[in-house]
């Protein structure tokens, strides 16, 4: 079943308020920027095409609000994500140290199969804001606790200006693939009549 | 009009008359419903005098409608007095006219976006080459759907059975849920995972809409998670419907004025086809993996799923449940009936024949009986999946009603243009066999000249209004005399019958009458469908229970319906017929239903063992 057909791939982007989701995924989508500031409500979607090794792909971004009253949609968005986003505000010390919660709360609400090695991509946005020099978090500081998570891939991006997100965003469509499973050969049972009616017999080779 | 004071004829208050709670509902200006309660008559004649109870409520919440409706009923003495006294009070028209007030002047105006008139998607989109029009204009499931097309002019939207070719150019891939032509549709269809993947969608490429299929998802998420589901939502116009089926999301978004309950069953037919091509099994891959994108494993399928959804504006057995049947004489049934017998008898589960959709014959092995759904869903994958026509196949299929969890094997083999046999199996291994059996059929079938026969009655038109005998064959025991039916109605049969469809309620078969003169049109026949639709939705309620007569008046027709244990009623007048002579000649129809029930009916679906 190796098929033609594009893959979708749903990706989820988490972070504090403020730190700049939504502007990213609209400068990767739309390639636009706008310096006023709407809070999210619940969730945004957006859907970008990429071409990743001459392989088409959906990406089915879900941009989530960062304010706690959203929390609890937690469940009912991250189930079934093959990439998660965790974005935080160079400039905010907070956005950076609740990157953990952001994460641990993603693995325990999505519970992926394998949360070891589930896809994470950290960005580190708005580095453009006064040049450079309201910056708290340092970027080897960010990369330490990337690296203490299993290596995750670490972007420094600015929505603002569209430096890094072409990038981070190809990172985290390829992370979302690397972890997708082998395709199995979709094998549904067969009637066994002979064995009392309507009870179905187990499949003997792989049950998809 | 007043000629029978035993008639209560009440107006109601259109909005609290169904389950839908639309503000203005044109269908329902007046309705005489006798209640479940009512003992059954006797023998399945009725008489005008049976009508004697009435429902009146007038101002009932529209939420509330169903629950209310019950709390309201009032048994009433129905007697002239008291309409003609209502009207009088309403200070509408002078008593003596009220019978004129019946016939309100409404605007029946739906017609979903795709099949409608040009109307529908105004000058954004162009209907030409609609792929997913009506097909036969002789929607009667018992008619000569063969050559006949009516399909309408302009090529606006309709297009005939044979040639079907929707699917394969139909969706505009074009569109997504920003482009204009696609918010203008009128009836959208929309399969996804509980993660918000998209796996159909009737319009537009489902990857584009990947967005709108996170939207929906998230709504049916948020709803679930606080421990509830959601139903439906009405938005103005729009009616969104969702089914929730373990890890699959349904939803329907629709401004056609179909009842609520309708496009529920459409949205179970359409996750019943979707099983019927993956098994339930698929729930298994989400249990594993619940990032899994489903859409790649319906590949190929868009056409199955656009005749499906285009059957709902067409064929009476998506709502009514049942199958009906090629009208053959009784011993060419036989004789196909005799030879798929003798080839099920070799280890086959189901032997069907069928033409087109309807059955011939079928036969299956003891103790396992086919569901009218089945056959439905089978027969519309069969004919709008192009490939069963070029070649004999061999297909895993699921019946969803025989058993969800896992696959039989379907043998399809096309013996001519539009009469096909499929043998399914549970061996995967049994193609030769089946097709050793399938030569025997075909053989047998051509020297019997059943075949033949079977092409005839496709060319020949079916239940002809017309036709109806002016008097009873066989006058039922108990009838009450009554002076001869007038028939000098210009348009339609006796009384002004237009149409009328007949269920038989243990063969889970129907029959329904070729559409006549005022019924040419295409567009007027789906009004009709939906008209009977909202009938069945209105007569089989679930808050009321099961009602037992109904009659309705519009400017268009008068719908009469009528359900005993035995069988279910669905008549067309034209909208000035005399609802004494309309329920006489409903008398006269069920009669020469039963007297042609060998011609029009399989009968007792052979069992064997093995």
């Amino acid at each position: 079943m190796a098929s033609r057909r594009r893959m979708l791939l749903k990706v989820i982007i988490l972070g504090d308020s403020g730190v700049g989701k939504t502007s990213l995924m609209n400068q990767y989508v739309n390639k636009k920027f706008s310096n006023q500031y709407k809070a999210t409500i619940g969730a945004d979607f957006l859907t970008k095409e990429v071409q990743i090794d001459d392989r088409l792909f959906t990406l089915q971004i879900w941009d989530t609000a960062g304010q706690e009253r959203f929390q609890s949609l937690g469940v009912a968005f991250y189930r079934g994500a093959d990439c998660c986003v965790l974005v935080y505000d160079v400039n905010v010390m907070k956005s950076f140290d609740h990157l953990n919660n952001w994460r641990e709360e993603f693995l325990i609400q999505a519970s992926p199969s394998d949360p070891e090695n589930f896809p994470f991509v950290v960005l580190g946005n708005k580095i453009d804001v006064d040049g450079g020099n309201g910056r708290v978090v340092s970027e080897k500081k960010a990369r330490a606790w990337c690296a203490s998570k299993g290596n995750i891939p670490y972007f420094e991006t600015s929505a603002k200006e569209g430096f890094n997100v072409e990038a981070a965003f190809e990172c985290i469509a390829k992370n979302a693939l690397k972890n997708e499973p082998e395709e199995e050969i979709y094998m549904p049972d067969t009637i066994d009549v002979a064995g009392g009616g309507r009870q179905a017999r187990s499949a003997a080779g792989c049950e998809c | 009009m007043d000629s029978n004071p035993d008639n209560p004829v009440q107006d109601q208050d259109p909005a609290s008359e169904s389950d839908e709670p639309s503000p203005a509902d044109p269908n329902q200006n007046r309705t005489d419903t006798t209640e479940p309660d009512d003992p059954p008559p006797a023998d399945s004649d009725i008489n005008p005098t049976q009508t004697s109870e009435s429902v009146e409520h007038n101002t009932v919440e529209p939420e509330s409608s169903v629950p209310e409706r019950l709390k309201s009923l009032t048994l009433q003495e129905p007697s002239s007095e008291d309409i003609r006294q209502k009207h009088v009070s309403n200070g509408s028209l002078p008593a003596d006219f009220y019978a004129s007030d019946e016939i309100e002047i409404v605007e029946e105006e739906e017609e979903e976006g795709g099949l409608a008139s040009s109307s529908g998607g105004g000058g954004v989109v162009t209907w030409t080459n609609r792929s997913d029009g009506p097909p036969s204009p002789s929607s009667s499931g018992y008619a000569a759907e063969g050559g006949s097309s009516v399909a309408s002019s302009g090529g606006v939207e309709e297009e005939t059975e044979g040639n079907s070719d929707w699917g394969r150019e139909k969706k505009h891939f074009h569109e997504d849920d920003g482009s204009d032509s696609w918010r203008k549709r009128k009836k959208h269809f929309f399969i996804l995972s509980n993660s918000g993947k998209p796996i159909y969608s009737r319009y537009g490429d489902e990857h584009k809409l990947a967005g709108f299929s996170a939207t929906l998802q998230a709504i049916i998420s948020f709803v679930q998670n606080s421990g509830d589901s959601i139903k439906f939502v009405r938005a103005g116009k729009h009616l969104i419907i969702f089914l929730v089926k373990g890890p699959i999301y349904l939803v329907c978004i629709s401004c056609t004025d179909e009842p609520i309950e309708a496009l529920r069953g459409q949205l179970e037919l359409l996750y019943g086809q979707m099983l019927l091509i993956l098994t339930k099994s698929v729930n298994r891959c989400f249990e594993k993996n619940p990032k899994f994108d489903m859409a790649p494993l319906l590949g190929g399928t868009d056409a199955v799923f656009s005749s499906l959804i285009h059957s709902f504006s067409w064929n009476p057995a998506t709502f009514l449940h049942a199958y009906t049947c090629l009208p053959l004489s009784y011993p060419t049934r036989q004789a196909a009936s005799a030879i798929l017998q003798d080839v099920a008898e070799s280890g086959i589960l189901f032997a069907i024949l069928m033409c087109k959709h309807k059955v011939v014959s079928l036969v299956g092995a003891q103790k396992a009986s086919l569901h009218p759904d089945d056959i439905f869903l089978l027969a519309n994958f069969i004919l709008s999946s192009e490939s069963f026509r070029t070649s004999e196949s061999f297909s895993p299929i699921c019946l969803p009603r025989y058993n969800p969890m896992a696959f039989l094997y379907a043998y399809v083999h096309f013996l001519d243009l539009d009469t096909y046999l499929v043998l399914l199996t549970t061996s995967s291994d049994s193609f030769y066999h089946l097709k050793d059996c399938r030569v025997r059929v075909q053989n047998v079938l051509a020297k019997s000249n059943v075949l033949s026969e079977i092409q005839r009655s496709m060319l020949e038109s079916g239940l002809r209004i017309e036709d109806l005998p002016s008097e009873p064959t066989r006058p039922p025991v108990e009838r009450i005399n009554t002076e001869s039916i007038s028939t000098q109605r210009t348009v339609g049969g006796s009384a002004g019958l237009c149409h009328f469809m007949y269920k038989s309620v243990y063969l889970n078969q129907f029959v329904s009458s070729d559409f006549s003169a005022p019924l040419k049109n295409p567009n007027q026949q789906k009004r009709l469908y939906r008209a009977y639709q909202k009938m069945y939705a209105s007569m089989h309620d679930k808050g009321t229970g099961t009602h037992k007569t109904q009659f309705r008046r519009n400017q268009d027709y008068v719908l009469f319906c009528w359900i005993t244990q035995d069988f279910e009623l669905y008549a067309t007048f034209d909208p000035l017929a005399d609802k004494a002579q309309a329920i006489k000649v409903c008398n006269r129809v069920c009669q020469w239903v039963r007297d042609l029930e060998n011609e029009i009916f399989l009968y007792a679906e052979s069992t064997f063992s093995w």
